[in-house]
């Protein structure tokens, strides 16, 4: 007898002794896809049926419930190496007596609960139990010669107690209970392997079955695939109704050289969109998908799809790396800031700030370790940057990114980048300005580049830059229009005034702003500024001595011509542009421009320089009224004397002429005296 | 030559600062044994004199494209005025009692709106109203006015601007003197009785100490009699203002015990204060300025179309032509004395450019 297995795997039991009804074929067929278990079921069952009757008698052996089991001596020439027992309502396996030459035992269809008394047919080469009631595998250890074996719908849990049939070619396990794939390494000429209908979630501990062609784990709730690329030969891989919903677990299936053929119909994974294109693109050997075969253009098209998504994944991936380093660049910026603001409101115990800020806190010290791992990528991203996120520059301490028409500043170091050159395209582009973790001041103070370089910016927006004062609304209006200004709550207690909204709307009244904090700016809005602070204005602009007004004014101007020598050498072309702003500005609103603001360091400066005129001034006044005094005091005391010292001289003056003719004669002598 | 300026201008500094201080001191025989210097150093002559100079040396350039002279004039008129406190630096501000009130009068004509339209702000509101004036203007003054309005807690409350105006007017105007009063009072407090009276009630410090139950909030705080003696002595001797010993005894005749606060308290609602103080309207007139209401009236009818009209018209009476017609103008004083009584701006201004 010889086996012969063919690629379609007929499997053909030739015996040699008999010469025709010897030859037992049946086969593996593959044309109805879903029930290829059954099929191979049918099959044997079809074969044996024809060719055999049933003249078997069943004789109640001494022994309690097993019954011996005894052919006829035709039959046992008839039939010499088979016996088939389908459908004889056993309960047990019987005593099969002298017949240890039968290579082909079949139990179908019967009630049997465990395999035992076959023991002594070491011959067997072919053993059947399907549809039986068996709960473990026993009983074959003696049965070396095994090649298939048909244990389909029984009870069996586990896969176990194969150890010693070495030689099994098929093994035929489905509509069983088993739940995991175990004991089958020793397996190795086993060629066909059926789990269908079983309870398998996963499927791994393939090691070993080097023969394996067909796998079938049709109808189980497997989830991931392990280890099928440690079976060299597998071919046919059925993984049809199971619950794989990613290739990643399947994902060793890609590196399988041998694999043709492979289901994946019924799963979660067949209805994703990518489903055929990425199987395709990653198992290049593959030459049937859900029973179908794969066409070149089919390839074709996969491929240039999967080169497309892998594109798209790389794209996406280097925007969330970019957004990542983006998260973490603002995350460092806003712990710098709460460094700082903690120690500002040290001074200012502004307690809620600090009590609202701890918790994101945590984040962005565990960030601190992390954001080194990023600086070397830059160079490769940023090469590569999409329109969307243009000229984005990140380093530690602050953040500088243009999207759209928004451009985003975050920390103080930001503000650096308005010197740079922006392109006009970009800076005519951008119309919303937003700044955040920067102090209010430090933004004050690039108010006037800002208008220079980003003549469109209308919307400007502040979160976190520690605006507290009304005041401090005043140095905007040195811009040259705003349409939306939006103030973030966090970080700008500002906010929590009621006024603060209508003293915007008074101070920047000449912008006839349209939004702010992204609510519409109605007439009764810009009234009841007028009538909140209108008073104000007037008062400044109208009772202010001249000498002040001229001062106050002036203080704004020169700010701007100092900008203007800074700047002068670099553009001469926008110096003519500025100056007609600046005329604008004086013009714009004249009972309002006395409400200006200088930032806390310049007024301190400011301050200082007062201090040091008026220690002079001191002295000064000092001097003169103690000059006048003295004069004054000279004066008085000349006073008091004078009508005395008036009546001594007159009284000398009486007393010398009293004596006429002796005075005469003494002017006489001094006339002559004098020739 | 410099010398005399300054002397012409002397009559006319003191004479603003006898009618604005209280009288009864100014009579005192004290007063004679000063110098020339210390009288006028005490009168706050010198503190103007100063100011003038370093506001002239502050802005020389521009100032001497119009006239030194003209300067002087209006450096004068203007503390005549009480204008010149607009937006300058705490310490000058505070330097002398005519800047305070001059400061208490622009506050309230500024922000008197505010108050009108009902809101009540925080304390730090007020704060910003009050930095919208004087930049530099100290928190802790604030928050200690609006620790009269709100006895001691709940410093975030909402005030209305009558009374924190009234408590702010106190704590700013006197505060040198109430601080004089709170170390006074804690000492009184304490057991200790500052001016060596001993009378039977010293023991108040042992009262202060039993707990607050039913007429207990009689025996908080100190005795009246014996607080205002301590004042008196106080006020007798004190260099800085002090409020008329007379309303203070006003005050304190009326409880027989009374805490610091409750003191204070006392103080910011009394109208005879007040007047005293002469900064502020009576608390029923506190919204009253027909002038102003009048002109908020003018503002308001500019607002449907406030970009173009009022750009207009302050341009035109913008800075440029002002200027001009002041250079060399030796009669302006007299239109600055005359202005001083009718606070109408715009009326002056025209009969100004029709004579020159």
């Amino acid at each position: 007898m010889d086996w012969q297995v063919n690629c379609g795997l007929h499997l053909v039991i030739q015996t040699s002794s008999l010469p025709e009804k010897n030859k037992v074929e049946f086969k593996l067929h593959k044309e109805t896809p879903s029930f290829p278990g059954r099929l191979l079921q049918h099959d044997l069952e079809r074969n044996y049926s024809s060719r055999q009757g049933d003249h078997i008698n069943l004789v109640s052996s001494s022994m309690p419930s097993f019954p011996i089991l005894q052919r006829s001596s035709e039959e046992k020439i008839l039939y010499s190496d088979r016996l088939t027992l389908e459908r004889q309502k056993l309960t047990v396996c019987p005593i099969i007596d002298g017949e240890e030459h039968l290579r082909l035992l079949n139990f179908q269809h019967n009630f049997i609960t465990r395999i035992q008394n076959i023991s002594n047919l070491q011959r067997l080469i072919f053993l059947d139990l399907y549809d039986n009631q068996i709960e473990e595998i026993s009983g074959l250890s003696t049965l070396r010669s095994l090649r298939v074996l048909l244990l389909g719908k029984n009870r069996i849990k586990k896969i176990s107690n194969l150890e010693n049939l070495k030689s099994l070619d098929v093994l035929d396990l489905h509509g069983n209970q088993i739940s995991k794939i175990e004991n089958v390494s020793h397996l190795c000429d086993l060629r066909v392997l059926n789990l269908a209908r079983n309870l398998l979630s996963h499927v791994d501990n393939l090691n070993g079955l080097d023969s394996l062609t067909e796998l079938n784990l049709r109808h189980n709730q497997i989830t991931f695939v392990r280890d099928v690329d440690n079976l060299p030969c597998l071919q046919r891989l059925f993984l049809s109704f199971n619950n794989i919903s990613t290739f990643e677990s399947v994902c060793c299936l890609a590196d399988s050289t041998s694999l043709s053929d492979i289901t994946f119909d019924g799963n979660p994974i067949a209805q994703e969109s990518w489903y055929k294109h990425t199987i395709l693109q990653n198992m290049m050997q593959l030459r049937q998908l859900d029973m179908k075969r794969i066409t070149e253009e089919e390839r074709r098209m996969a491929s240039v799809i999967a080169k497309k998504e892998e594109e798209k994944k790389r794209e996406s991936q280097k925007q969330s790396l970019l957004k990542e380093k983006k998260r973490l660049t603002i995350n460092n910026v806003a712990r710098k800031w709460d460094l700082q603001q903690h120690r500002v409101t040290s001074i200012a115990a502004n307690q809620d700030r600090k009590d609202s800020d701890s918790p994101s806190q945590d984040p962005g010290q565990v960030d601190g370790s992390t954001i080194s791992a990023f600086p070397e990528e830059t160079g490769s991203l940023d090469s590569a940057l999409g329109n969307a996120l243009q000229g984005l520059s990140v380093t530690d301490t602050h953040l500088v990114e243009v999207d759209g028409d928004t451009l985003s500043l975050y920390g103080s170091g930001a503000l650096e980048s308005l010197d740079r050159n922006w392109s006009v395209q970009t800076a005519g582009m951008v119309t919303t300005v937003s700044f955040t973790f920067i102090e209010f001041d430090e933004i004050v103070q690039v108010l006037p580049k800002l208008k220079i370089k980003f003549p469109n910016s209308l919307h400007l927006k502040f979160k976190e830059t520690n605006l507290v004062m009304l005041q401090q609304f005043n140095a905007l209006a040195q811009l040259r229009r705003i349409d939306q200004l939006t103030i973030d709550p966090q970080g700008n207690p500002v906010v929590s005034f009621t006024l603060w909204k209508y003293y915007v709307l008074f101070r920047l009244s000449h912008f006839s702003m349209q939004k702010i904090n992204g609510t519409e700016v109605t007439q009764n809005d810009m009234i009841m500024a007028e009538r909140l602070f209108g008073i104000l204005a007037h008062v400044a602009s109208s009772e202010l001595p001249q000498y002040r007004l001229i001062s106050i004014l002036g203080d704004a101007r020169k700010k701007q011509f100092r900008y203007l020598l800074e700047t002068k050498g670099k553009k001469p072309g926008i110096v003519s542009e500025e100056n007609n702003d600046s005329k604008r500005l004086v013009g714009e609103n004249t009972n309002r421009a006395t409400l200006n603001y200088t930032t806390r360091d310049f007024y301190n400066e400011k301050l200082e320089e007062i201090k040091e005129k008026k220690k002079f001034c001191k002295m000064y006044i000092e001097d003169l009224v103690k000059e006048a005094t003295e004069i004054n005091m000279k004066n008085e005391a000349l006073q008091k004397l004078w009508p005395q010292m008036f009546i001594e001289l007159v009284r000398d003056a009486v007393i010398e002429i009293r004596n006429k003719s002796s005075y005469m004669k003494l002017c006489l002598q001094q006339i002559t005296d004098q020739k | 030559m410099a010398t005399e300026r300054a002397g012409t201008w002397l009559p006319e500094a003191g004479k603003l600062e006898l009618g604005s201080c209280c009288g009864p001191r100014m009579l005192s025989p004290e007063r004679l044994a000063l110098t020339d210097y210390e009288y006028l150093a005490q009168r706050h002559v010198l503190t103007y004199m100063e100011d003038a100079v370093c506001q002239l040396l502050e802005n020389k350039e521009d100032i001497s494209q119009y006239g030194i002279a003209r300067f002087f004039t209006e450096y004068f008129n203007s503390v005549c005025q009480g204008t010149h406190v607009l937006f300058r630096e705490f310490s000058f501000i505070q330097a002398t009692p005519h800047n305070r009130a001059s400061f208490l009068r622009a506050f309230w004509r500024c922000f008197r709106t505010v108050g009108k339209n009902g809101d009540l702000l925080t304390m730090k509101e007020y704060h910003c109203l009050l930095q919208l004036l004087c930049p530099d203007f100290p928190l802790e003054l604030t928050q200690k006015a609006a620790r009269i309005v709100l006895m001691d807690d709940a410093m975030d409350c909402l005030m209305s601007f009558s009374d924190f105006l009234f408590a702010f007017q106190i704590q700013f105007y006197y505060s040198e003197f109430l601080e004089s009063v709170a170390a006074i009072y804690q000492d009184l407090l304490s057991g200790k009785n500052p001016n060596t009276v001993i009378v039977p009630t010293s023991s108040s410090g042992q009262h202060r100490q039993r707990p607050a139950l039913g007429e207990a909030s009689m025996l908080e705080g100190v005795e009246a009699s014996l607080f205002y003696q301590c004042l008196e002595n106080l006020c007798d001797r004190h260099k800085y203002s002090c409020p008329p010993p007379a309303l203070v005894k006003e005050v304190l005749s009326n409880v027989q015990r009374l805490t610091f606060y409750g003191f204070l308290v006392a103080l910011s609602k009394h109208h005879g204060i007040n007047q005293a103080l002469g900064a502020l309207p009576d608390k029923g007139d506190l919204m009253h300025d027909p002038a102003m209401d009048e002109e908020l009236e003018r503002l308001l009818a500019q607002v449907p179309g406030l970009v173009n009209s009022v750009t207009a018209s302050s341009e035109a009476s913008c800075l440029p032509s002002r200027t001009p017609p002041r250079v060399g103008s030796p009669w302006r004083p007299l239109h600055h004395a005359r202005k001083v009584d009718a606070e109408s701006d715009g009326s002056t201004e025209e009969t100004d450019e029709s004579e020159t």
